[in-house]
Protein backbone atom coordinates (compact mmCIF):
# COMPACT_ATOMS: atom_id res chain seq x y z
CA UNK A 1 0.00 0.00 0.00
CA UNK A 2 1.78 3.37 -1.15
CA UNK A 3 -0.54 5.52 1.57
CA UNK A 4 -3.05 5.07 4.14
CA UNK A 5 -4.32 8.43 3.25
CA UNK A 6 -4.45 10.08 0.06
CA UNK A 7 -6.59 13.09 -1.23
CA UNK A 8 -6.98 15.15 -4.25
CA UNK A 9 -8.32 18.52 -4.24
CA UNK A 10 -10.36 17.96 -1.12
CA UNK A 11 -11.79 21.11 -0.30
CA UNK A 12 -14.16 22.47 2.26
CA UNK A 13 -16.67 25.69 1.68
CA UNK A 14 -18.83 27.44 4.41
CA UNK A 15 -21.14 30.40 2.94
CA UNK A 16 -18.98 30.25 -0.02
CA UNK A 17 -15.88 30.67 2.31
CA UNK A 18 -13.19 28.10 1.62
CA UNK A 19 -12.00 26.35 5.38
CA UNK A 20 -10.02 23.77 3.23
CA UNK A 21 -8.68 24.50 -0.31
CA UNK A 22 -7.92 21.81 -2.96
CA UNK A 23 -5.75 19.75 -0.28
CA UNK A 24 -3.52 17.18 -1.54
CA UNK A 25 -2.34 14.58 1.46
CA UNK A 26 -0.49 11.68 1.34
CA UNK A 27 0.19 9.66 4.48
CA UNK A 28 2.51 6.60 4.15
CA UNK A 29 1.91 3.65 6.30
CA UNK A 30 3.85 3.58 9.31
CA UNK A 31 4.38 7.01 9.67
CA UNK A 32 3.61 9.48 12.66
CA UNK A 33 2.25 12.46 10.28
CA UNK A 34 1.82 15.33 11.96
CA UNK A 35 -0.48 17.53 10.45
CA UNK A 36 0.62 21.28 12.04
CA UNK A 37 -0.87 24.90 11.74
CA UNK A 38 -2.25 27.43 13.15
CA UNK A 39 -5.53 27.52 14.48
CA UNK A 40 -7.96 27.77 12.44
CA UNK A 41 -6.07 26.41 9.62
CA UNK A 42 -8.46 23.60 8.55
CA UNK A 43 -7.07 20.72 10.44
CA UNK A 44 -9.86 19.81 12.41
CA UNK A 45 -12.19 20.52 9.47
CA UNK A 46 -9.59 18.18 7.25
CA UNK A 47 -9.90 15.41 9.71
CA UNK A 48 -13.61 15.20 10.10
CA UNK A 49 -13.69 14.94 6.37
CA UNK A 50 -11.36 12.26 6.69
CA UNK A 51 -13.77 10.14 9.20
CA UNK A 52 -16.63 11.36 6.96
CA UNK A 53 -17.87 13.24 9.48
CA UNK A 54 -17.97 16.77 7.53
CA UNK A 55 -19.38 16.02 3.82
CA UNK A 56 -16.71 17.62 1.46
CA UNK A 57 -17.45 20.60 -1.12
CA UNK A 58 -15.24 19.15 -3.34
CA UNK A 59 -12.04 16.22 -4.04
CA UNK A 60 -11.80 12.60 -3.33
CA UNK A 61 -10.82 10.80 0.15
CA UNK A 62 -9.10 7.31 -0.51
CA UNK A 63 -8.55 5.17 2.68
CA UNK A 64 -6.40 2.53 2.28
CA UNK A 65 -6.61 3.08 -1.09
CA UNK A 66 -10.56 2.82 -1.32
CA UNK A 67 -12.84 5.78 -1.72
CA UNK A 68 -14.08 7.14 1.17
CA UNK A 69 -18.47 7.24 0.23
CA UNK A 70 -21.10 7.16 2.31
CA UNK A 71 -22.08 4.02 1.59
CA UNK A 72 -18.20 2.01 2.49
CA UNK A 73 -18.03 5.17 4.87
CA UNK A 74 -18.17 2.85 8.43
CA UNK A 75 -16.63 -0.34 6.97
CA UNK A 76 -13.19 1.68 5.78
CA UNK A 77 -13.50 3.17 9.26
CA UNK A 78 -13.26 0.08 11.48
CA UNK A 79 -9.94 0.18 10.64
CA UNK A 80 -9.65 3.86 11.98
CA UNK A 81 -9.45 4.88 15.45
CA UNK A 82 -9.74 8.66 15.95
CA UNK A 83 -9.38 11.53 18.58
CA UNK A 84 -10.91 14.91 17.68
CA UNK A 85 -10.94 18.01 19.60
CA UNK A 86 -11.96 17.81 23.34
CA UNK A 87 -12.31 14.19 24.53
CA UNK A 88 -15.69 12.44 24.25
CA UNK A 89 -17.41 10.74 26.91
CA UNK A 90 -19.97 9.78 28.77
CA UNK A 91 -19.02 11.24 32.16
CA UNK A 92 -21.45 9.98 34.60
CA UNK A 93 -20.18 6.03 33.33
CA UNK A 94 -17.12 4.65 34.47
CA UNK A 95 -14.14 4.65 32.12
CA UNK A 96 -14.56 1.16 31.46
CA UNK A 97 -18.25 1.50 30.86
CA UNK A 98 -17.41 3.86 28.34
CA UNK A 99 -14.86 1.44 26.64
CA UNK A 100 -17.99 -0.64 26.28
CA UNK A 101 -19.94 1.17 24.59
CA UNK A 102 -17.41 1.48 22.18
CA UNK A 103 -16.03 -2.13 22.36
CA UNK A 104 -19.76 -2.96 21.62
CA UNK A 105 -20.33 -0.82 18.43
CA UNK A 106 -16.50 -2.05 16.96
CA UNK A 107 -17.41 -5.22 17.24
CA UNK A 108 -14.33 -6.55 19.31
CA UNK A 109 -13.66 -8.77 21.84
CA UNK A 110 -14.08 -8.08 25.25
CA UNK A 111 -10.79 -8.75 26.58
CA UNK A 112 -9.09 -6.04 24.06
CA UNK A 113 -10.70 -3.53 26.86
CA UNK A 114 -8.12 -4.94 29.48
CA UNK A 115 -5.29 -4.44 26.57
CA UNK A 116 -6.22 -0.85 25.64
CA UNK A 117 -6.77 0.15 29.32
CA UNK A 118 -3.06 -1.23 30.25
CA UNK A 119 -1.34 0.62 27.19
CA UNK A 120 -2.45 4.05 28.55
CA UNK A 121 -1.94 3.37 31.95
CA UNK A 122 -5.70 3.34 33.30
CA UNK A 123 -6.32 0.00 34.60
CA UNK A 124 -5.63 1.64 37.87
CA UNK A 125 -9.04 3.85 37.30
CA UNK A 126 -11.43 1.86 34.98
CA UNK A 127 -13.87 1.69 37.86
CA UNK A 128 -13.85 5.27 38.71
CA UNK A 129 -16.28 7.42 36.54
CA UNK A 130 -15.15 9.94 33.77
CA UNK A 131 -16.48 13.26 35.31
CA UNK A 132 -13.81 12.65 38.27
CA UNK A 133 -10.78 12.08 35.87
CA UNK A 134 -8.32 14.32 35.53
CA UNK A 135 -8.61 16.29 31.69
CA UNK A 136 -5.16 14.26 31.01
CA UNK A 137 -6.82 10.93 32.12
CA UNK A 138 -9.88 11.83 30.04
CA UNK A 139 -7.39 12.43 26.40
CA UNK A 140 -6.11 8.86 28.08
CA UNK A 141 -9.24 7.40 27.80
CA UNK A 142 -10.22 8.89 24.42
CA UNK A 143 -6.73 7.20 22.92
CA UNK A 144 -8.01 4.02 24.50
CA UNK A 145 -11.21 4.26 22.84
CA UNK A 146 -9.08 5.03 19.46
CA UNK A 147 -7.06 2.24 19.99
CA UNK A 148 -9.77 -0.28 20.34
CA UNK A 149 -9.82 -2.82 17.65
CA UNK A 150 -6.25 -2.66 16.95
CA UNK A 151 -6.54 -0.10 14.10
CA UNK A 152 -4.85 0.36 11.33
CA UNK A 153 -4.94 3.71 10.86
CA UNK A 154 -5.39 6.52 14.24
CA UNK A 155 -6.53 10.33 13.69
CA UNK A 156 -5.70 12.13 16.60
CA UNK A 157 -6.59 15.97 16.63
CA UNK A 158 -5.05 18.16 18.59
CA UNK A 159 -4.13 15.15 21.65
CA UNK A 160 -2.28 16.99 23.89
CA UNK A 161 -4.81 20.19 24.22
CA UNK A 162 -4.84 21.65 27.64
CA UNK A 163 -2.80 19.18 29.31
CA UNK A 164 -0.13 20.19 31.69
CA UNK A 165 3.75 19.51 30.79
CA UNK A 166 3.47 15.88 32.38
CA UNK A 167 0.71 14.88 30.24
CA UNK A 168 1.84 16.12 27.11
CA UNK A 169 5.29 14.18 27.92
CA UNK A 170 2.97 11.40 28.32
CA UNK A 171 0.59 11.74 25.71
CA UNK A 172 3.93 11.90 23.73
CA UNK A 173 5.35 8.98 24.94
CA UNK A 174 2.28 7.41 23.81
CA UNK A 175 1.70 8.49 20.28
CA UNK A 176 5.64 7.40 19.51
CA UNK A 177 5.36 4.42 20.66
CA UNK A 178 2.42 2.93 18.51
CA UNK A 179 3.70 2.63 14.91
CA UNK A 180 6.67 0.62 16.59
CA UNK A 181 4.93 -1.49 19.21
CA UNK A 182 1.51 -2.10 17.17
CA UNK A 183 2.00 -0.97 13.47
CA UNK A 184 -0.11 1.77 13.44
CA UNK A 185 0.02 4.38 11.03
CA UNK A 186 -0.84 7.71 13.19
CA UNK A 187 -2.18 11.00 12.43
CA UNK A 188 -1.82 13.74 14.16
CA UNK A 189 -2.91 17.54 14.44
CA UNK A 190 -1.37 20.41 16.35
CA UNK A 191 -0.49 24.06 16.11
CA UNK A 192 2.42 23.38 18.86
CA UNK A 193 5.47 22.87 16.44
CA UNK A 194 7.78 21.82 19.03
CA UNK A 195 5.50 18.65 19.73
CA UNK A 196 4.97 17.33 16.00
CA UNK A 197 9.17 17.84 15.57
CA UNK A 198 9.05 15.32 19.06
CA UNK A 199 6.31 12.94 17.45
CA UNK A 200 6.40 12.82 13.74
CA UNK A 201 8.04 11.71 10.95
CA UNK A 202 6.27 13.48 8.17
CA UNK A 203 4.84 16.59 8.16
CA UNK A 204 1.89 18.31 6.80
CA UNK A 205 1.74 22.11 7.14
CA UNK A 206 -1.51 23.83 6.19
CA UNK A 207 -2.01 27.56 6.12
CA UNK A 208 -5.78 29.00 5.48
CA UNK A 209 -6.64 25.72 4.21
CA UNK A 210 -4.00 25.14 1.76
CA UNK A 211 -1.00 22.74 2.19
CA UNK A 212 2.20 24.86 2.34
CA UNK A 213 4.60 22.07 3.04
CA UNK A 214 4.56 18.30 2.53
CA UNK A 215 7.04 15.61 3.32
CA UNK A 216 9.55 14.25 5.67
CA UNK A 217 10.32 16.14 8.54
CA UNK A 218 13.61 15.08 8.16
CA UNK A 219 13.68 17.49 4.82
CA UNK A 220 11.93 20.22 6.85
CA UNK A 221 14.84 20.39 8.91
CA UNK A 222 17.29 19.86 5.78
CA UNK A 223 15.76 23.18 4.81
CA UNK A 224 16.30 24.24 8.36
CA UNK A 225 20.14 23.98 7.75
CA UNK A 226 21.48 27.66 8.15
CA UNK A 227 24.30 29.63 7.57
CA UNK A 228 28.18 29.11 8.48
CA UNK A 229 29.62 31.47 10.63
CA UNK A 230 33.61 32.01 10.86
CA UNK A 231 34.90 34.99 13.08
CA UNK A 232 37.91 36.21 12.90
CA UNK A 233 40.52 38.79 14.64
CA UNK A 234 41.18 40.80 11.44
CA UNK A 235 37.80 40.55 8.82
CA UNK A 236 39.41 43.42 6.73
CA UNK A 237 41.90 41.18 5.98
CA UNK A 238 39.54 38.35 5.40
CA UNK A 239 37.11 40.14 3.33
CA UNK A 240 40.50 41.24 1.23
CA UNK A 241 41.48 37.02 1.09
CA UNK A 242 38.19 36.40 -0.18
CA UNK A 243 37.91 38.43 -2.84
CA UNK A 244 40.74 37.86 -4.38
CA UNK A 245 39.53 34.04 -4.41
CA UNK A 246 36.09 35.33 -5.49
CA UNK A 247 34.17 34.66 -2.17
CA UNK A 248 30.90 36.22 -1.30
CA UNK A 249 30.15 36.85 2.36
CA UNK A 250 28.31 38.72 4.39
CA UNK A 251 30.08 40.75 7.45
CA UNK A 252 28.22 40.70 10.51
CA UNK A 253 29.42 42.00 13.73
CA UNK A 254 32.47 40.63 12.76
CA UNK A 255 31.63 37.48 11.55
CA UNK A 256 32.25 36.31 7.86
CA UNK A 257 28.62 34.84 6.93
CA UNK A 258 28.23 32.49 4.47
CA UNK A 259 24.93 30.71 3.08
CA UNK A 260 24.45 27.05 1.71
CA UNK A 261 27.58 25.45 1.52
CA UNK A 262 28.73 22.20 1.89
CA UNK A 263 31.03 20.50 4.21
CA UNK A 264 34.22 20.33 1.49
CA UNK A 265 33.43 24.04 0.93
CA UNK A 266 33.69 24.97 4.02
CA UNK A 267 37.19 23.15 4.65
CA UNK A 268 38.39 25.16 1.53
CA UNK A 269 37.34 27.98 3.23
CA UNK A 270 39.16 27.77 6.22
CA UNK A 271 42.09 26.47 4.78
CA UNK A 272 42.26 29.34 2.52
CA UNK A 273 41.57 32.09 5.05
CA UNK A 274 44.25 30.54 7.70
CA UNK A 275 46.28 30.41 4.67
CA UNK A 276 46.63 33.76 3.77
CA UNK A 277 46.63 35.21 7.72
CA UNK A 278 43.10 35.50 8.41
CA UNK A 279 43.32 34.68 12.03
CA UNK A 280 40.31 32.28 12.80
CA UNK A 281 38.73 32.22 16.35
CA UNK A 282 35.57 30.03 15.38
CA UNK A 283 33.75 28.33 12.86
CA UNK A 284 30.20 27.84 13.34
CA UNK A 285 27.08 26.62 12.33
CA UNK A 286 23.56 28.56 13.04
CA UNK A 287 20.77 26.73 12.12
CA UNK A 288 17.74 28.49 11.47
CA UNK A 289 15.28 26.85 13.52
CA UNK A 290 11.65 25.14 12.32
CA UNK A 291 9.90 28.27 13.96
CA UNK A 292 11.82 30.45 11.14
CA UNK A 293 10.80 28.18 8.25
CA UNK A 294 6.99 27.97 9.63
CA UNK A 295 7.25 31.76 9.60
CA UNK A 296 8.73 32.07 6.50
CA UNK A 297 6.04 29.66 5.07
CA UNK A 298 3.03 30.81 6.78
CA UNK A 299 4.09 34.60 7.35
CA UNK A 300 2.93 34.29 11.11
CA UNK A 301 3.56 33.63 14.74
CA UNK A 302 3.63 29.87 15.86
CA UNK A 303 3.60 28.43 19.44
CA UNK A 304 6.50 26.73 20.24
CA UNK B 1 -28.55 -2.99 14.95
CA UNK B 2 -28.56 -5.00 18.31
CA UNK B 3 -25.29 -3.79 18.58
CA UNK B 4 -26.58 -0.19 18.63
CA UNK B 5 -29.62 -1.17 21.16
CA UNK B 6 -27.35 -2.13 23.45
CA UNK B 7 -25.19 0.84 23.53
CA UNK B 8 -28.14 2.77 24.16
CA UNK B 9 -29.14 0.72 27.57
CA UNK B 10 -25.41 1.00 28.67
CA UNK B 11 -25.84 5.01 28.08
CA UNK B 12 -28.90 5.36 30.19
CA UNK B 13 -26.95 3.13 33.28
CA UNK B 14 -27.23 5.20 36.76
CA UNK B 15 -29.43 8.11 34.76
CA UNK B 16 -32.43 7.07 37.36
CA UNK B 17 -35.16 6.92 34.15
CA UNK B 18 -36.65 4.53 35.92
CA UNK B 19 -37.22 6.42 39.21
CA UNK B 20 -38.38 9.42 37.40
CA UNK B 21 -41.12 7.67 35.49
CA UNK B 22 -41.67 5.19 38.60
CA UNK B 23 -42.23 9.34 40.42
CA UNK B 24 -45.17 10.60 37.43
CA UNK B 25 -46.66 7.08 37.97
CA UNK B 26 -47.36 7.30 41.52
CA UNK B 27 -49.08 11.11 40.96
CA UNK B 28 -51.25 9.67 38.32
CA UNK B 29 -51.79 6.71 40.73
CA UNK B 30 -52.53 8.98 44.12
CA UNK B 31 -54.61 11.40 42.56
CA UNK B 32 -56.62 8.49 40.53
CA UNK B 33 -57.03 6.68 44.26
CA UNK B 34 -58.08 10.57 45.79
CA UNK B 35 -60.58 10.72 43.26
CA UNK B 36 -62.19 6.86 42.91
CA UNK B 37 -61.50 7.04 46.69
CA UNK B 38 -65.59 8.10 47.68
CA UNK B 39 -67.22 7.69 44.56
CA UNK B 40 -70.35 6.19 45.50
CA UNK B 41 -71.16 2.04 44.42
CA UNK B 42 -73.87 3.77 41.55
CA UNK B 43 -71.30 5.21 39.95
CA UNK B 44 -69.28 2.12 40.16
CA UNK B 45 -70.87 1.00 37.40
CA UNK B 46 -68.55 4.22 35.29
CA UNK B 47 -65.67 3.01 37.09
CA UNK B 48 -63.60 2.08 33.63
CA UNK B 49 -64.80 5.09 31.77
CA UNK B 50 -64.11 7.11 34.89
CA UNK B 51 -60.44 5.45 34.38
CA UNK B 52 -60.39 6.12 31.16
CA UNK B 53 -60.85 9.82 31.86
CA UNK B 54 -59.03 10.97 34.45
CA UNK B 55 -55.97 8.85 33.48
CA UNK B 56 -55.52 10.89 29.73
CA UNK B 57 -56.35 13.64 32.09
CA UNK B 58 -53.37 13.51 34.30
CA UNK B 59 -51.47 12.41 31.36
CA UNK B 60 -52.03 15.58 29.81
CA UNK B 61 -50.48 17.31 33.13
CA UNK B 62 -47.66 15.09 33.70
CA UNK B 63 -47.18 13.46 30.48
CA UNK B 64 -45.20 16.25 28.35
CA UNK B 65 -42.81 17.63 31.46
CA UNK B 66 -42.08 13.62 31.77
CA UNK B 67 -41.37 12.96 27.98
CA UNK B 68 -39.40 16.23 28.44
CA UNK B 69 -37.30 15.29 31.12
CA UNK B 70 -37.09 11.76 29.62
CA UNK B 71 -35.74 12.79 26.23
CA UNK B 72 -33.26 15.31 27.76
CA UNK B 73 -32.10 12.25 30.06
CA UNK B 74 -31.73 10.02 26.45
CA UNK B 75 -30.11 12.76 24.49
CA UNK B 76 -28.23 15.47 26.84
CA UNK B 77 -24.99 13.09 27.30
CA UNK B 78 -24.48 12.93 23.35
CA UNK B 79 -25.00 16.76 23.82
CA UNK B 80 -22.38 17.37 26.71
CA UNK B 81 -20.04 15.34 26.26
CA UNK B 82 -19.20 15.40 22.39
CA UNK B 83 -19.84 11.72 21.70
CA UNK B 84 -21.47 12.45 18.88
CA UNK B 85 -18.20 12.43 16.69
CA UNK B 86 -16.87 9.49 18.42
CA UNK B 87 -20.17 7.14 18.27
CA UNK B 88 -20.98 8.61 14.25
CA UNK B 89 -17.25 7.38 13.00
CA UNK B 90 -19.13 3.64 14.27
CA UNK B 91 -22.33 4.05 13.88
CA UNK B 92 -25.23 5.59 11.01
CA UNK B 93 -26.19 9.01 12.58
CA UNK B 94 -29.80 8.35 11.44
CA UNK B 95 -29.49 5.07 13.21
CA UNK B 96 -28.25 7.14 16.45
CA UNK B 97 -31.34 8.90 16.25
CA UNK B 98 -33.62 6.56 15.48
CA UNK B 99 -32.46 4.43 18.54
CA UNK B 100 -33.16 7.70 20.87
CA UNK B 101 -36.34 7.25 20.05
CA UNK B 102 -36.93 3.75 20.63
CA UNK B 103 -35.55 3.69 23.56
CA UNK B 104 -37.40 6.24 24.69
CA UNK B 105 -40.67 4.41 22.87
CA UNK B 106 -39.53 1.36 25.29
CA UNK B 107 -39.65 3.35 28.31
CA UNK B 108 -43.13 4.88 27.01
CA UNK B 109 -44.75 1.72 26.49
CA UNK B 110 -43.45 0.71 29.61
CA UNK B 111 -45.22 3.44 31.28
CA UNK B 112 -49.01 2.90 29.43
CA UNK B 113 -48.30 -0.71 30.41
CA UNK B 114 -48.12 0.25 34.10
CA UNK B 115 -50.83 2.42 33.29
CA UNK B 116 -53.35 -0.33 32.38
CA UNK B 117 -52.01 -2.29 34.93
CA UNK B 118 -52.93 0.69 37.50
CA UNK B 119 -56.21 0.43 35.94
CA UNK B 120 -57.44 -3.50 36.11
CA UNK B 121 -56.02 -3.10 40.20
CA UNK B 122 -58.13 0.04 40.62
CA UNK B 123 -61.04 -2.14 39.12
CA UNK B 124 -60.33 -4.79 42.11
CA UNK B 125 -60.21 -2.32 44.68
CA UNK B 126 -63.45 -0.42 43.95
CA UNK B 127 -65.31 -3.24 42.80
CA UNK B 128 -66.24 -1.91 39.46
CA UNK B 129 -69.47 -3.27 38.70
CA UNK B 130 -69.72 -3.38 34.82
CA UNK B 131 -67.58 -5.32 32.63
CA UNK B 132 -64.34 -3.87 30.63
CA UNK B 133 -64.49 -2.93 26.82
CA UNK B 134 -61.57 -4.49 25.09
CA UNK B 135 -62.25 -1.69 22.57
CA UNK B 136 -62.09 0.75 25.16
CA UNK B 137 -59.00 -0.91 26.44
CA UNK B 138 -57.05 -0.64 22.86
CA UNK B 139 -58.36 2.67 22.01
CA UNK B 140 -56.95 3.98 25.53
CA UNK B 141 -53.42 2.47 24.74
CA UNK B 142 -53.04 3.57 21.32
CA UNK B 143 -54.58 7.30 22.35
CA UNK B 144 -51.98 7.70 24.99
CA UNK B 145 -48.67 5.69 23.77
CA UNK B 146 -49.24 7.52 20.24
CA UNK B 147 -49.61 11.09 21.64
CA UNK B 148 -47.06 10.33 24.14
CA UNK B 149 -44.76 9.39 21.22
CA UNK B 150 -45.09 12.17 19.13
CA UNK B 151 -44.44 14.46 21.95
CA UNK B 152 -41.66 12.03 22.38
CA UNK B 153 -40.06 12.73 19.11
CA UNK B 154 -40.46 17.02 19.61
CA UNK B 155 -38.41 16.12 22.41
CA UNK B 156 -35.32 14.53 21.21
CA UNK B 157 -35.33 16.61 18.21
CA UNK B 158 -35.11 19.70 20.63
CA UNK B 159 -32.77 17.76 23.32
CA UNK B 160 -30.43 17.45 20.38
CA UNK B 161 -30.46 20.94 19.17
CA UNK B 162 -30.02 22.44 22.33
CA UNK B 163 -27.03 22.69 24.47
CA UNK B 164 -29.17 24.22 27.40
CA UNK B 165 -31.70 21.48 28.25
CA UNK B 166 -33.50 23.97 30.05
CA UNK B 167 -35.03 25.22 26.81
CA UNK B 168 -36.64 21.44 26.10
CA UNK B 169 -37.81 21.14 29.57
CA UNK B 170 -39.71 24.59 29.38
CA UNK B 171 -40.92 23.38 25.96
CA UNK B 172 -42.34 20.07 27.81
CA UNK B 173 -43.90 22.62 30.65
CA UNK B 174 -45.44 24.34 28.02
CA UNK B 175 -47.12 21.57 26.56
CA UNK B 176 -48.59 20.74 30.02
CA UNK B 177 -50.27 23.87 30.18
CA UNK B 178 -51.23 23.87 26.32
CA UNK B 179 -52.96 20.25 26.85
CA UNK B 180 -54.29 20.87 30.39
CA UNK B 181 -56.34 24.30 28.46
CA UNK B 182 -56.79 21.89 25.67
CA UNK B 183 -59.77 20.22 27.86
CA UNK B 184 -61.51 22.98 27.70
CA UNK B 185 -61.48 23.83 24.08
CA UNK B 186 -64.40 24.00 21.89
CA UNK B 187 -64.12 20.78 19.68
CA UNK B 188 -62.71 21.99 16.34
CA UNK B 189 -59.74 22.86 14.57
CA UNK B 190 -57.96 24.75 17.30
CA UNK B 191 -57.95 21.55 19.66
CA UNK B 192 -55.81 19.59 16.54
CA UNK B 193 -53.49 22.10 15.96
CA UNK B 194 -51.67 21.22 19.31
CA UNK B 195 -49.54 18.18 20.08
CA UNK B 196 -50.06 18.37 23.30
CA UNK B 197 -54.06 18.48 23.17
CA UNK B 198 -54.44 15.25 21.11
CA UNK B 199 -54.70 13.29 24.80
CA UNK B 200 -58.05 15.13 25.45
CA UNK B 201 -58.69 15.15 21.62
CA UNK B 202 -59.00 11.63 21.36
CA UNK B 203 -60.21 10.53 24.60
CA UNK B 204 -63.28 8.96 24.03
CA UNK B 205 -65.34 9.62 27.43
CA UNK B 206 -67.19 12.43 27.71
CA UNK B 207 -68.71 13.63 31.07
CA UNK B 208 -72.13 15.86 32.29
CA UNK B 209 -72.02 17.58 35.25
CA UNK B 210 -75.23 18.17 37.31
CA UNK B 211 -74.33 20.82 39.31
CA UNK B 212 -77.97 20.88 41.17
CA UNK B 213 -77.21 17.23 42.29
CA UNK B 214 -73.70 17.61 41.89
CA UNK B 215 -73.04 14.66 40.09
CA UNK B 216 -70.82 13.60 37.34
CA UNK B 217 -71.74 10.90 34.93
CA UNK B 218 -69.74 9.60 32.04
CA UNK B 219 -70.54 8.75 28.83
CA UNK B 220 -69.05 6.87 25.78
CA UNK B 221 -68.16 9.28 23.00
CA UNK B 222 -66.90 7.80 19.34
CA UNK B 223 -63.59 7.39 19.11
CA UNK B 224 -62.37 10.21 16.95
CA UNK B 225 -60.84 8.44 13.67
CA UNK B 226 -59.89 11.62 12.18
CA UNK B 227 -57.30 12.78 14.78
CA UNK B 228 -56.04 9.62 15.24
CA UNK B 229 -55.43 9.17 11.59
CA UNK B 230 -54.20 12.90 11.79
CA UNK B 231 -52.27 12.35 15.10
CA UNK B 232 -50.53 9.32 12.86
CA UNK B 233 -49.69 11.43 10.25
CA UNK B 234 -48.03 13.86 12.67
CA UNK B 235 -46.26 11.85 13.80
CA UNK B 236 -45.06 10.54 10.66
CA UNK B 237 -44.07 14.10 9.67
CA UNK B 238 -42.36 14.73 12.53
CA UNK B 239 -40.26 11.59 12.80
CA UNK B 240 -39.60 12.41 8.67
CA UNK B 241 -38.27 15.87 9.99
CA UNK B 242 -36.57 15.57 13.49
CA UNK B 243 -34.63 12.69 11.16
CA UNK B 244 -33.55 15.00 8.36
CA UNK B 245 -32.64 17.62 10.57
CA UNK B 246 -30.51 15.71 12.87
CA UNK B 247 -29.02 14.45 9.71
CA UNK B 248 -28.17 17.71 8.66
CA UNK B 249 -27.11 18.95 11.83
CA UNK B 250 -22.99 19.59 12.51
CA UNK B 251 -20.84 17.69 13.93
Amino acid sequence: MNYMIETSGLGKQYKGKYSVKNLNLKVRPGCVYGFLGPNGAGKSTTMKMLLGLVKPSQGDILLFEKELQENNRLELLKATGSLIESPSYYGHLSGRENLEIVQTLKQVPKKEIDEVLRIVRLEGQQKKKVREYSLGMKQRLGLAAALLGRPKLLLLDEPTNGLDPAGIQEMRELISELPGHYGMTVMVSSHLLGEIDQMATDVGIIDKGKMIYQGSLKKLHHRARGSIHIHVLNPGTAIRILEEQGEVCELNEGELVFEDRTEEQIAKLVAILAGNGAQITRVMECQKSLEDIFLKLTGKQVSL
Amino acid sequence: MWKEWKTEWIKVKYRGIGWMLLAFLALIVLWTLWVMGDIPKEQAADGFRMMFFQIPMMDTILMPAMIAMLASRLCDAEVKSSTMKLLCTMEEKGRLFDMKVLTGAFYLALFVAAETVFIFIQSKISSFTSPLDPAQLLYFIAQVYIVSLAILIFQVVLSFFFENQILPLAAGIFGSFVGLFSWFFRDGILKKCFLWGYYSELCFIRNVWDPDTRIVTYYDAPFDVLSFCLLLGLLAVGYGTGKVLFLRKEI
